[in-house]
């Protein structure tokens, strides 16, 4: 539609408003932020706008909040243990009472023949190296022959029985954790990854769809109060969600039973975590959960080769309950060690004493070189000089007013007296570096090369000076910046972005002021529409556009 | 570590010390360049020879490396006049003097020599190499900056004339469009907030499940781009080639800085032979010197910003001082009335460190008179602090028992001198 069509809706729906009998109701206070905020999120328009001016926009949002530097960002106290019971009752009301009643001895058998199968799978997987899928199919055999009241249950599922599947999968939970014998924790997720390029391609095909529903359940897991401690205790109910709608999906059940088998797991595992080790039950659950899957997901591809990879996602997700066991891969971690290495040393590194008297030497005599009146300040260093100056009006005023009126005491009033005057004596020494520093940019514009009229080809040069970063100059040391807990790092970030936003508010604003304020002194508008300008005007500036005043019509009766 | 060709062709063009470690020198100091910014051995001696076939190569080195330092982007296809004029630009920004650097042509036909100083320069004024080791540094890890600086806006280069190419001048822009446009952008705004907000919580997520897998140990946990190198490793051969290539680079740097007092006396030669060479012809170039005086610069927009920025500045100050001055000048009047004998004591207060509140004993003579109790007239404040009069052995009130540094503040009469001896007691009197 472009710019010009906008335009006329925007005014036939201003011509529609004001046509109500000359009321002034067509904007409301907040109406400015409701129409920009509608305006925003109509799709087909902001591919198509004219450009949304990118200096001012989202272009300057984007340089200002992407840009990444060279900080590194740590967790350094992943706060998994302490304070995680008293956060789970809050979290989920539907807690499903079931994980209380005792699981029958029936179900207890059947998770018995159920772990020892999934042993086996485990160590006939390890073995095998380069045939895992045949191995695996074999398996699955095996499982759905033994452990058969279990396998048929989740098999026939949903419409069978909902039910079922929880519950046996509660219990297991249960009965997995008091007996915590059967972790299997030699499990390492290495071997497949590397060294089996099938099973790799399944998997790079599971992610894509179980990473869309991850990030829901995750989400869904963790807008429930999410805070970092709980974090841990959201994770294995959103894998084993995932993995109850990944095998759902696999097995092309009813979705809708799959939603409520998930809430059921989610609230099962809460519970029973509650006490004891939520890592290794979660773990089991999971590992136990994944084998039954990975089998399923075998089966199923023997059967039907254009199944997706159901197998493998449950593997993506133990990725995130396995990963403290995960390990970097070795030309990588080779790498990587010597290089973290050679940083280090190359920091640790000094300039020799020799070194540095020979560049001395070398610099004082080319020195002399220079053109004779040489100015005392290089332009970079005027710069600096002048950022560090930018924040004194605003400080050293602070400090006057901070300076209470009356005093107690002569004494008090004695030390203020003198602060006031030190504060003199600083605005005097300011004042004074401005005027060095004045004469500098003089003595330096006068040596600035190539400045002869063209003034395009100056600047592009002279914005060298944005791009530095403004860390020491050659420093090899890249600090860490540790946090120790989820709302720090976000916290970092939110007030990373008010800053970056801030800034482009202040630059903005003082745009708006040259341009808009003129435009009230000058000519005179149609009388009818002035009171309308001036509320933009005044919103605009002083209310940051998020608030209209109400105008009033205030007619004298005669 | 002598190697063959530069070695024995530095030997032709002249004895220099360290002849054999030149070359360990000059190598590493190439190899530890940037893989973007080519430098070989023999580049450098051809520039101290000032062969002009050199001079391309090392516009073009110098072109590199500046706009790394710079952060700015570009090509190995800009124009040789651009990357001339943007090394001029950038070595005069440093605050490098030398007049020959500027007066070389803009085709690059001449002056390797000059360009060669100018490398060695920057070498050390700005730690070049260290600079960008860093800024090349290879990033496997989360980072973030912790930078706080403002990038002015009304700086920015092309951006800011964009805005609403529909208008003409003569058109009026409807102040709703700017009120469309701010909604606009502060929705925008939302949305980035909401978007890092999300990458914060899966960046939580990776360094809460990962930590203690990592092989360094200070870190303990993987990074979003180590987390994806485990699941796809086939993607990331090249990084750790990268990752191989940067710490040879590194290696060479440490190479260097163990060798490079050689390279520096080397430079030193090169001074050397340009101060004879200079000697002949001096004449000639004085008054080639003056003609390049006269410049107009009138219109460098670099000076007119800095100068806008301390007008502001020394306007503001300015402001603050006749605030300052009016408020002082208020102050010191109200100060002037009250008594002089307690502005000279609090005056006299601040000597006297603050310190602990011993008991001081104060002898206290009268002019040539003892002291009576009349004459030691406590104020309150003294008296509220501890202060009293302790009855010497002679039972004439002579002497004052005093928190010490409280000591100046007991009052006196007028007239009477105070001649205080501070004698510290030991235990309670």
């Amino acid at each position: 539609m472009g710019f010009a069509g906008w335009r006329r809706r925007w005014w036939r729906r201003w011509a529609a408003e004001r046509s109500g009998g000359g009321s002034w109701s067509g904007w409301r206070p907040g109406a400015g932020a409701s129409c920009g905020g509608e305006c925003g999120p109509e799709p087909g328009r902001s591919p198509r706008d004219p450009p949304q001016p990118p200096g001012w926009g989202s272009r300057g949002c984007r340089e200002r909040a992407g840009g990444v530097r060279q900080r590194r960002v740590l967790c350094v106290h992943p706060p998994c243990r302490d304070g995680q019971d008293d956060e789970q009752p809050e979290t989920e009301a539907s807690s499903k009472d079931g994980c209380e009643s005792r699981p029958s001895p029936k179900e207890l058998e059947e998770l018995e023949l159920l772990n020892r199968a999934l042993e086996k799978a485990l160590r006939v997987r390890k073995s095998i190296s380069k045939t895992p899928l045949e191995a695996q199919v074999a398996l699955a055999e095996k499982p759905t022959g033994e452990g058969s009241a279990f396998e048929n249950a989740s098999e026939q599922q949903v419409p069978v029985s909902g039910r079922d599947v929880p519950v046996s999968r509660e219990a297991r939970a249960v009965s997995k954790k008091p007996a915590s014998m059967k972790k299997p924790s030699p499990y390492q997720l290495r071997a497949p990854y590397r060294t089996d390029p099938d099973v790799k391609k399944t998997q790079r095909r599971a992610p894509a769809r179980c990473v869309s529903q991850g990030p829901r359940t995750a989400g869904k897991s963790s807008s429930k109060g999410a805070v970092s401690r709980q974090g841990k205790s959201h994770r294995p109910a959103s894998s084993a969600s995932d993995q109850g709608v990944c095998a759902a999906t696999e097995l092309q059940n009813a979705p809708g039973s799959s939603k409520s088998a998930l809430k059921e797991q989610q609230s099962s595992i809460r519970d029973s975590s509650g006490e004891g080790n939520l890592v290794a039950a979660g773990r089991q659950l999971i590992d136990a959960g994944k084998k039954s899957c990975g089998s399923h997901g075998e089966s199923s591809r023997k059967e039907n080769p254009t199944a997706e990879g159901g197998s493998t996602s449950p593997r993506t997700v133990t990725i995130q309950q396995q990963g403290c066991q995960l390990k970097l891969p070795h030309p990588y971690r080779k790498a990587y060690s010597r290089n973290c290495r050679a940083w280090e040393r190359s920091r640790l590194c000094q300039t020799s004493a020799d070194a540095a008297a020979a560049r001395k030497r070398f610099t004082e005599r080319i020195q002399t070189t220079f053109c004779s009146p040489m100015p005392a300040l290089s332009p970079v260093e005027i710069e600096e000089e002048l950022k560090v100056l930018q924040d004194i009006p605003s400080l050293l005023s602070q400090y006057v007013e901070a300076e209470p009126a009356d005093h107690p005491t002569l004494q008090r009033e004695y030390e203020s007296l003198l602060t006031l005057e030190g504060l003199q004596s600083t605005v005097s020494q300011c004042l004074r570096k401005l005027q060095l520093l004045q004469a500098a940019v003089e003595s330096q514009k006068r040596l600035h090369p190539d400045c002869t009229g063209d003034v395009g080809s100056c600047c592009p040069a002279c914005v060298p000076a944005r791009g530095r970063a403004c860390g020491g100059a050659g420093t090899l040391a890249v600090p860490l910046l540790w946090y120790s807990s989820f709302q720090e790092l976000r916290d970092l970030f939110a007030l990373k972005l008010q800053v970056s936003m801030l800034h482009q508010e202040i630059a903005l604003q003082k745009l708006t002021m040259t341009e808009l304020l003129p435009v009230l002194e000058s000519e005179a508008c149609p009388e009818a529409s002035a009171a309308q300008l001036y509320r933009a005007i005044y919103t605009q500036l002083c209310e940051g556009g998020k608030r209209f005043p109400v105008l009033v019509r205030d007619e004298l009766a005669d | 570590m002598v190697r063959k060709g530069p070695g024995s062709a530095a030997g032709r063009a002249g004895a220099m010390p360290g002849g054999r470690a030149l070359p360990g020198a000059v190598g590493a100091l190439c190899r530890a360049m940037p893989p973007r910014a080519r430098l070989v051995p023999e580049g450098l001696r051809r520039a101290k020879l000032d062969r002009p076939q050199a001079t391309l190569d090392f516009w073009r080195l110098l072109y590199a490396l500046l706009k790394q330092i710079h952060g700015g982007k570009w090509s190995e296809a800009d124009a040789i006049d651009t990357q001339i004029r943007f090394v001029k630009l950038a070595l005069w920004y440093q605050g490098y003097g030398r007049p020959e650097l500027y007066r070389l042509p803009s085709d690059g036909s001449a002056g390797s020599r000059e360009l060669l100083l100018a490398f060695s320069w920057l070498l050390h004024r700005i730690s070049l190499l260290e600079q960008l080791l860093a800024r090349n540094r290879v990033r496997t890890g989360d980072e973030t900056s912790v930078c706080m600086c403002e990038d002015d806006l009304s700086q920015s280069e092309q951006g800011t004339t964009e805005i609403a190419p529909e208008y003409g001048p003569e058109d009026r822009v409807d102040v709703r469009y700017l009120q469309w446009l701010n909604g606009r952008l502060r929705f925008q705004w939302r949305s980035l907030h909401a978007q890092h907000q999300e990458q914060c919580k899966l960046l939580h997520k990776i360094h809460l499940l990962t930590s203690g897998s990592h092989v360094d140990q200070i870190l303990g946990h993987f990074s979003v781009t180590e987390m994806d190198l485990i699941r796809q490793t086939e993607n990331y051969k090249q990084l750790v080639q990268l990752l191989e290539r940067e710490t040879m680079q590194l290696e060479a740097f440490l190479e260097w800085k163990q060798l490079e007092p050689v390279y520096w006396q080397w430079m030193e030669t090169v001074l050397d032979n340009m101060a004879e060479e200079g000697n002949m012809c001096k004449p000639q170039d004085a008054h080639i010197e003056k003609s390049s005086l006269p410049k107009v610069t009138s219109c460098c927009p670099w000076a007119d910003s800095l100068t806008g920025q301390i007008n502001k500045l020394s306007r503001d100050l300015m402001a603050l001082r006749d605030q300052l001055h009016e408020l002082v000048t208020h102050r010191k009047s109200a100060w002037e009335e009250k008594p002089a004998e307690r502005r000279r004591l609090i005056s006299l207060q601040r000597q006297f460190p603050a310190g602990p509140c011993e008991p001081v004993l104060l002898r206290v003579r009268g002019l040539g008179k003892e002291a009576t109790s009349e004459m030691l007239e406590l104020g309150d404040e003294a008296k509220s602090l501890g202060a009293h009069v302790k009855d010497d052995r002679e039972g004439s009130p002579r002497a004052l028992v005093v928190p010490s540094n409280e000591a100046v503040k007991c009052q006196i009469k007028i007239g009477w001198e105070i001649n205080v001896t501070k004698t510290h007691l030991k235990g309670k009197s």
